[in-house]
């Protein structure tokens, strides 16, 4: 297996993450990374290079592939300046907020002829992936449904809360991936009902934190995703395709599989707490996709088109909460000038 | 289970119970489907009822009578309301007669259980409402689920304070096969037969009202069910007068089975109920790990209920005490299902308040 030779932007909580799988994979070699705001010294582990500006990742001629794990604002620069230099890019969601800023990053990516795949680790967990896998096997017959659960074991910080575009933007944005991913179909209309009712300083800054959304899809399929950004008992990650064969449901996942049995009741254990835990192993095998279509000279499996296309889902979901109106998706996307594709 | 008394074989057996003093005298309206099974829960397994006669529109099988000693069968409803025995009906007749025999029940001093839905007219439940107030007499409607053990249980822990303040209800209603169209052409359609008891559902689980609501349908199971102006797969989603949000999805078939799932999800938590099987009983083998199917339609899934919805009327008739499930519940619930057409038909969202102003125009059935 041919060695391809990477460098990480940005190594805060996901970005450790990602550099340390790599150190760990077979067929990749972690030379830089970089971060203003990390001092290194007790992480990575030689041989590999630390630096403070993202310059010394993105000129380095021998990096073949970067990993774009910085701050969300800098998403778009960064990926469009590694695909510039030639090199394939893996950027974290979203690749920005603004749908015309990634019309424009995916030109580039495109005119480079660059691989660049979009952080929807969720395509890459083994129990949805086995759901996708029974939708594609056509196990559940044609679909007819798709539910979401998602809801986070505690509400992010306020000031997350003002800079992440909104919880339909930030949080649903993976929903309406998986939406597309199982149902293999668009998004074409979207309904959204949204509330305060987790934390009322969440209202303040003009968001929801509780939220139902419905969904049309091209197929003729309907879906729909719940919400919230606190399930006091861990982070809630289920989900449904149903269809006209029968119904495949992935549960929880828990630490640990135990039943206890006391006169108290019975008592199983909570999901695991949140997403780093529940969807680690697809931290891993999303980045190991990414490299095999580097060597392999193949489509990612999810591309900068998937990351668009929730975005405008998302932004469509604003747009019903704030108007109490179902909204069809190319509303959005015909207000700007082109499709990418 | 009490016992049968013995009695000369032409005078039917006495049902169970004590006597005739500690027992309620009902008759049964109608004994198609449900009506036999209301009927057989009512003699077997519910020792305050006695069900005295049982009546329909066309001859009722002796045989099946006469199993269940009941002495008395009728094609005259209204003999059957003049006999000052009978206390109280189970009103089980086709769907568009239930108005016109609630009004005469009434008006005859009966206190009546009705099978959902009593109308699928706002005008025509508020019209049996008035009657059975005249009259002084109870009006319970068949909202089974109000009964079940397990949503009752749910119910009950949310009112305690069990998942703290209500943030979302969700209702799973799946029937197992699509009902034959005809039956779907003179149903009312997937809102008014089908979602109906979602409705009560997430009123009954919130505490709370249907302020407005949002449905997507669609014909995915059968282009036939479209034919005849209808959907099989629907989304409703509401928000509720304490802030609180709901969803339902329905679908007309599963192919595994009567997939009932309900949950509230709060501030404190989640309490779910899950589908109910007929055994327990799990099978490993190289092939997979099965499991039973849930049950195969709501007779099954929801005995319990059915036994206790009809038993709690006869309570209430015995102590003189207000029925649990009513005909406010029944207009409510018609109103949201007014108001999910008209949210299908148009692609808007609907409030409840307009739902009663699209029935004062005339614009919904």
């Amino acid at each position: 297996m041919k060695t391809i030779t990477a460098g990480v932007l940005g190594t805060g909580r996901i970005g450790k993450i990602h550099a340390n799988n790599l150190l760990r994979m077979d067929g990749v070699r972690l030379k830089r990374v970089a971060d203003p705001f990390v001092d290194f010294k007790e992480w990575p582990p030689p041989p590999v290079v630390v630096s403070r500006t993202p310059d010394d990742v993105l000129n380095d001629p021998e990096i073949e592939a970067v990993l774009v794990c910085s701050p969300t604002p800098t998403h778009a620069d960064f990926t469009e300046q590694a695909a510039r230099a030639g090199k394939h890019v893996f950027c974290e969601k979203p690749i920005a907020l603004d749908p015309d800023r990634v019309r424009q990053t995916l030109k580039v990516v495109e005119r480079a002829c660059v691989k660049l795949q979009v952080g929807f680790n969720r395509r890459f967990d083994p129990t949805f992936a086995r759901v996708h896998q029974a939708v594609v096997n056509g196990e559940v017959g044609d679909v007819h449904l798709v539910r979401i659960t998602a809801r986070d074991p505690a509400a992010p910080p306020l000031e997350y809360v003002k800079a992440s575009g909104g919880m339909f933007v930030d949080m649903t944005i993976h929903d309406f991936d998986m939406v597309r991913f199982l149902s293999g179909s668009e998004i074409e209309e979207v309904h959204a009902y949204g509330a305060v009712l987790v934390d009322p300083e969440i209202g303040k800054t003009g968001d929801v934190d509780t939220a139902l959304t419905t969904m049309r899809l091209s197929s003729g399929a309907l879906a729909v995703i719940e919400n919230s950004r606190q399930a006091v008992f861990g982070y809630d990650q289920r989900i449904e395709v149903f269809g006209s064969k029968g119904g495949i449901e992935a549960h929880n996942e828990t630490p640990a599989q135990t039943v206890l049995r006391t006169d108290a009741g019975i008592r199983s254990e909570n999901p695991l707490y949140f997403f780093l835990e529940r969807y680690q192993r697809s931290f891993m095998i999303e980045l190991e996709a990414f490299f095999s279509s580097i060597r392999e000279d193949k489509a990612p499996p999810a591309e900068g088109n998937d990351g668009l296309a929730a975005l405008l889902v998302g932004l469509a979901a604003k747009q019903s909460l704030r108007e109490n109106r179902p909204v069809r998706v190319e509303e959005l996307a015909s207000s700007a000038p082109k499709k990418t594709r | 289970m009490p016992t049968q008394s013995k009695k000369a074989a032409h005078a039917p057996a006495r049902q169970g119970g004590d006597g005739p003093m500690s027992q309620t005298t009902l008759a049964v309206i109608g004994v198609g489907r449900i009506g036999r099974m209301h009927t057989e829960n009512l003699v077997r397994a519910i020792p305050d009822a006695y069900v005295k006669t049982v009546a329909s529109r066309t001859q009722v099988d002796p045989a099946w009578a006469d199993s269940l000693g009941i002495p008395v069968r009728s094609t005259d409803v209204d003999k059957v309301l003049r006999d000052p025995e009978i206390e109280a009906v189970v009103i089980t007749a086709p769907s568009g007669l239930h108005v016109e025999l609630i009004e005469k029940a009434a008006a005859a001093g009966k206190h009546i259980y009705c099978e959902k839905p009593v109308a699928f007219e706002p005008e025509r439940i508020e019209r049996a409402q008035a009657a059975v107030a005249a009259a002084g007499v109870k009006l319970q409607v068949g909202f089974n689920r109000r009964f079940d053990p397990s949503l009752v249980a749910l119910w009950e822990k949310v009112r305690a304070g069990g998942v703290g303040d209500v943030h979302q209800v969700r209702v799973t209603n799946r029937d197992p096969k699509a009902p034959p169209v005809e039956f779907v052409k003179r149903s009312g359609g997937l809102f008014f037969d089908f979602a109906i008891h979602d409705f009560d559902t997430v009123r009954f689980l919130s505490g709370s009202e249907i302020v407005e609501l949002f449905a997507v349908g669609a014909v995915l199971v059968d282009p036939e069910i479209g034919k005849a102006g209808d959907i099989d797969t629907a989304v409703i989603t509401a928000r509720l007068a304490n802030g609180a949000l709901a969803v339902i999805d329905c679908s007309r078939q599963t192919n595994y089975g009567y997939d009932q799932r309900f949950e509230v999800f709060g501030s404190k938590g989640s309490i779910i109920v899950d589908n109910l099987t007929p055994t327990t009983v799990v099978a490993s083998s190289t092939g997979g790990v099965v499991a039973d199917k849930p049950f195969e339609n709501f007779v099954g899934r929801y005995r319990d209920a059915f036994i206790a919805e009809l038993s709690d009327f006869v309570r209430c008739v015995r102590d003189d005490v207000p029925v649990r499930v009513g005909a406010p519940d029944a207009l409510a619930a018609v109103h949201a299902a007014v108001a999910a057409k008209a949210s299908h038909e148009e692609k808007r969202p609907v409030g409840l308040a307009d739902a009663f102003q699209l029935v004062g125009e005339g614009t919904s059935r």
